[in-house]
């Protein structure tokens, strides 16, 4: 297939025209996300849906959350909203060509989302602490004892139901939050990556359940520079809009769960 | 060639509009799921309604569905919807099977 | 609009970018129907083994040794799992649709062409995990493709369960994600990048499937997905989603409360589409084929499309058919009962167009055309038992039976063989710019299509008689006596059979490099692949896109100078 490679400078493709109008009316970088979207919906639906499937012959589902539990999860779910906001900033300022505010925006999100992810990692490490957990998680130092542990001995499905929704969604804030760190600074955001990497893995104590969890940070900077390394070129304004589009998305899923797994397992008084 | 931004000049007014309603919405769930103002199963479909009426608030402004073509929007919302509904109808009779039978062990 | 931005990628230069790591859709084409080639020697490789061990249970292989019955079922469960993800999957829709999808819709490239080559390094990766399944220690995993928890939950269940269980279920995870970047991008790639003129409507049969085998991709491998996530979380984190309190050896395991159901409906939700995903494409080649070398239009194109969309749209409603005996809800099991005897309707208005296509046609009888017929006769023979098996009822007997190995095979697997097979004998002049050798062709095809019956046809028989799927060793049980003979029958018509590839294989490689030169169009068929040079420029029109005039089956046309006119012929004469 040698001669497959001919020489051509002027391709007409670029030219408007030469093709049917695209029956999304969109440029193809939103409808491919839009699909991707779609499909992990089905990826999160389906979890949520084997989650309810287990909590409905699962009688009686435990409810142990207290006004703390509750309290925090919905600073949490301000947190998220509060950066689809900056995030919806982020794209009008990307949209009138304004790159000092597009990043300036984009990282008031990802400050909101990596706190999304600290506040909800603490409440883990509590909810672990006290007694929360599934046999894989490693084991604190003291055993705990109380309603909490009760329940993971009893009720298995519901630590199992709770971590795994939460570390699905969690996993997801994480790549949104690496997604826009590239969208906004490129390969110098590779570097903060792998330090806040190493930092993490060094710092959190081993009996910790992120000491292993933070490795998606490692994932992600792998990931991160194979997609820099073949595209390497500067996001403009529809590449912001596509990654809020996941990023909402991931608003929208925590839209769910927050009321699924928080609101409906409150303690009853 | 870009998209057409400039078709809703209103915009940003309109966006913070719609993050206090989510914040609204999501203070009234957490009211109602704290003080346990209804039974279990309304609670879960009050809960639920006002769920999607959040994420809709979501998909349609700040995902900006709802300014898409209309075949885009009903394409990718019905076939996401209809995959759900079917699972609905599948799921969790059967759920509620495993426990009448009696074939789960409850626990102690 | 900008999505072409993404194709100002000029041709590549050095062996790496151009032939490995390459952009190019034609070349990941290739790249995945190779893939696909090596995969399906060794699915084959491994049903040889089984259906040797199940006649002579104690023969001693070279290689092998002697078949443990552990041995056996890691023998069944990568035979099942090699050949619908890496064969089914792989082939028609990733090799095939990525090297024609393209050029006959009139576009440079994919959408999204780093994706595309993502794509198939991913499915790559997803390969040498699960053939690594092989060489771990306990071997390969016992569950079968289906991963039926709580066998496939439990690392102690047997030597397989292991680490070979968790490659096995991780490689699944990976070829999801896979196919999830391949889907999106063949979608986008439908809506965005057709030639003027070439509306939805005019797309060949071969588009539409697999922008509806796309969709279904999309929809269905989320969902499996999360289900191997969970799977992967009961296996090593100790949770229990679907494994209820188990006792093994006599003692109790740590798992309680959790539901085998639930995996079963996560993957048939799943799974159901999946057989659409490994058929489909199938289908379309077949019209394509059948259209060009009956020289006739495609009998009813539009009711062709529409019933594309009703298959792929009633291939969701009905997973529970797997599930018949499993304990689901009666309830559930009639509503799929009746919608599963639904899908036999456009299933039938698409035997009836095909039928239908080659009725007064001045049919050429080229081996693509014998493959298209042979996937239509092979559609309605594993077809019929379908309804069959739709009837809870039956399905008491007949379920966990030959009878339904007998059915999945010939609709599934050799159907969707057949239609990969007609498409490599229609589009090898295009793709490697050389005819295929006829004579070696035509004694392939005949070969296969009786061995196919010769195989597959007995196991209904089987069945029907009580045969379990999915024992090693029936040969010293007194009530399964009289069969054996059919059953060695079976296999020996499998070894011949099998054998018969090898025709295939040299008739490959030799026309590769010896064949005769094709020309541009050797089957003079209308569509756009055919109007560029063979094989095809790296941005396969040679820096123009086409303009189409005509629908993609304008043969025959009263009035025009040739019996066929080319969707981009701008000749006056108006068709249909």
């Amino acid at each position: 297939m040698a001669d497959a490679t001919l020489q051509h400078d002027t391709v007409q493709h670029g030219v408007p025209g030469a093709y049917e109008a695209p029956l999304f009316g969109a440029y193809s970088k939103k409808v491919g996300m839009w699909l991707f979207l779609a499909s992990d919906s089905l990826t999160f639906g389906a979890l949520l849906f084997a989650f309810s499937y287990n909590r409905l012959y699962t009688i009686p589902w435990p409810t142990p959350f207290h006004a703390e539990s509750i309290a925090n999860a919905t600073i949490m779910t301000a947190c998220l909203l509060s950066s689809s906001l900056t995030m919806v900033m982020a794209v009008f300022a990307a949209q009138r060509g304004d790159r000092a505010w597009t990043r300036n925006w984009l990282l008031a999100t990802m400050v909101f989302g990596t706190a999304f992810i600290v506040l909800h990692g603490m409440e883990w490490s509590k909810l672990i602490g006290e007694g929360l957990t599934i046999p894989g998680f490693p084991k604190p130092p003291s055993a705990a004892t109380g309603e909490l542990a009760d329940i993971s001995k009893n009720v298995p499905q519901f630590p199992a139901t709770f971590f795994g929704l939460t570390a699905m969604h969690m996993l997801h804030v994480t790549i949104g939050v690496i997604y826009l760190g590239v969208v906004a600074f490129r390969k110098w955001f590779l570097p903060i990556l792998g330090v806040l990497w190493i930092a993490g893995y060094l710092l959190i104590p081993a009996d910790n359940v992120f000491h292993y969890g933070i490795h998606a940070l490692l994932l992600g900077l792998i990931v991160g520079a194979v997609i820099l390394y073949l595209k390497p070129k500067d996001y403009d304004a529809h590449d912001v809009e596509v990654s809020g589009l996941y990023w909402h998305f991931v608003d929208l899923v925590w839209m769910f769960i927050f009321p699924l797994v928080y609101l409906m397992s409150t303690k009853i008084q | 060639m870009m998209h057409d931004t400039a078709t809703h000049s209103d915009s940003k007014v309109t966006y913070f509009w719609v993050w206090g309603a989510l914040l609204f919405l999501t203070a009234v769930e957490v009211v109602l799921g704290y003080r346990q103002v209804f039974q279990p199963v309304r609670m879960l479909e009050v809960l639920i309604i006002l769920s999607i009426i959040k994420s809709a608030l979501i998909i349609g402004y700040f995902m900006h569905l709802k300014f898409e073509k209309a075949l885009m929007r009903w394409m990718l919302m019905a076939s996401v919807v209809a995959c759900f509904i079917i699972m609905y109808f599948f799921f969790f009779p059967d759920a509620g099977r495993v426990h009448d039978l009696g074939v789960k062990w409850t626990g102690q | 609009m900008v999505a072409q931005d993404a194709h100002a990628h000029s041709a590549p230069q050095g062996f790496i970018r151009k032939y490995i790591f390459s952009l190019d859709h034609k070349v990941i084409g290739l790249q995945y129907f190779f893939l696909a080639l090596t995969a399906v020697f060794v699915g084959m490789f491994l049903s040889l083994l089984m259906r040797i061990h199940m006649i002579w249970p104690g023969v001693s292989l070279p290689l092998v040794g002697e078949i443990k019955p552990e041995t056996y079922l890691s023998l069944l469960t990568m035979h099942g799992t090699i050949m619908v993800f890496f064969v089914l999957t792989t082939a028609p829709q990733g090799g095939f649709g990525n090297y024609v999808l393209p050029i006959q819709i009139g576009a440079p490239d994919m959408a999204f062409p780093v994706l595309n080559m993502l794509s198939f390094w991913t499915t790559f990766v997803g390969f040498v995990v699960i053939i690594a399944a092989f060489f771990v220690s306990g071997g390969a995993p016992l569950h079968g493709w289906t991963g039926y928890p709580p066998l496939s939950a439990l690392q102690s269940a047997g030597p397989g369960e292991g680490l070979g269980a968790d490659l096995w279920i991780t490689s699944i995870a990976i070829f999801c994600v896979a196919s999830l970047m391949g889907a999106l991008n063949f979608i986008t790639t439908t809506l965005d990048l057709r030639a003027k003129g070439m509306t939805m409507m005019r797309m060949p049969l071969t588009v539409w499937s697999w922008f509806i085998t796309a969709i279904l991709g999309l929809l269905a491998f989320g969902v499996l997905l999360s289900a191997g996530i969970l799977l992967l979380m009961d296996r090593n984190l100790g949770t229990s989603f679907y494994v209820p309190l188990v006792v093994v050896n006599g003692q109790v395991l740590g798992h309680k409360g959790g539901s085998p159901l639930l995996w079963q409906h996560l993957f048939w939700f799943f799974g159901h589409p999946e057989v659409y995903i490994a058929i489909l494409p199938g289908m379309g080649v077949a019209s394509q084929v059948l259209s060009t070398l009956a020289r006739k239009p495609i009998f009813g194109y539009k009711a062709m499309v529409y019933a594309m969309l009703g298959i792929g749209f009633l291939g969701f409603m009905v997973w529970g058919h797997h599930m018949f005996m499993s304990g689901m809800s009666p309830y559930s099991a009639f509503a799929f009962s009746i919608l599963t005897m639904c899908i036999g309707v456009p299933s039938a208005i698409k035997t009836f167009n095909w039928l239908g296509t080659l009725y007064k046609g001045r049919i050429r009888f080229h081996t693509p055309m014998l493959y298209a017929i042979g996937f239509v006769s092979l559609f309605v023979s594993g077809g019929l038992s379908g309804p069959f098996l739709a009837q809870p009822v039956l399905d008491i007997q007949l379920h966990d039976t030959y009878f339904v190995v007998g059915h999945f095979h010939l609709i599934m697997g050799v159907a969707a063989i057949f239609g990969i097979f007609a498409a490599t004998y229609y589009w090898f002049p295009k793709m490697f710019g050389r005819m295929m050798n006829e004579t070696l062709g035509r004694i392939h095809f005949f070969i296969t299509l009786a061995g196919t019956y010769a195989i597959f046809m007995p196991m209904h028989y089987l069945g029907m008689a009580g045969q379990t799927r999915r024992y090693s060793q029936f040969t010293e049980v007194a009530y399964q006596a009289k069969l054996i003979p059919l059953q060695t029958f079976i296999t020996v018509a499998a070894i011949i059979t099998i054998s018969a590839q090898i025709i295939f294989v040299i008739n490959l490689f030799w026309s590769m490099f010896k064949g005769p030169k094709a020309s541009d169009n050797p089957w003079e068929a209308t569509t756009l692949e055919w109007t560029t040079t063979t094989p095809p420029p790296h941005d396969n029109f040679g820096g123009v896109t086409p303009v189409v005039y005509h629908g993609p089956y304008e043969y025959g046309v009263p009035g025009a100078p040739r019996d066929f006119v080319m969707q981009n012929d701008p000749a006056t004469v108006s068709a249909h």
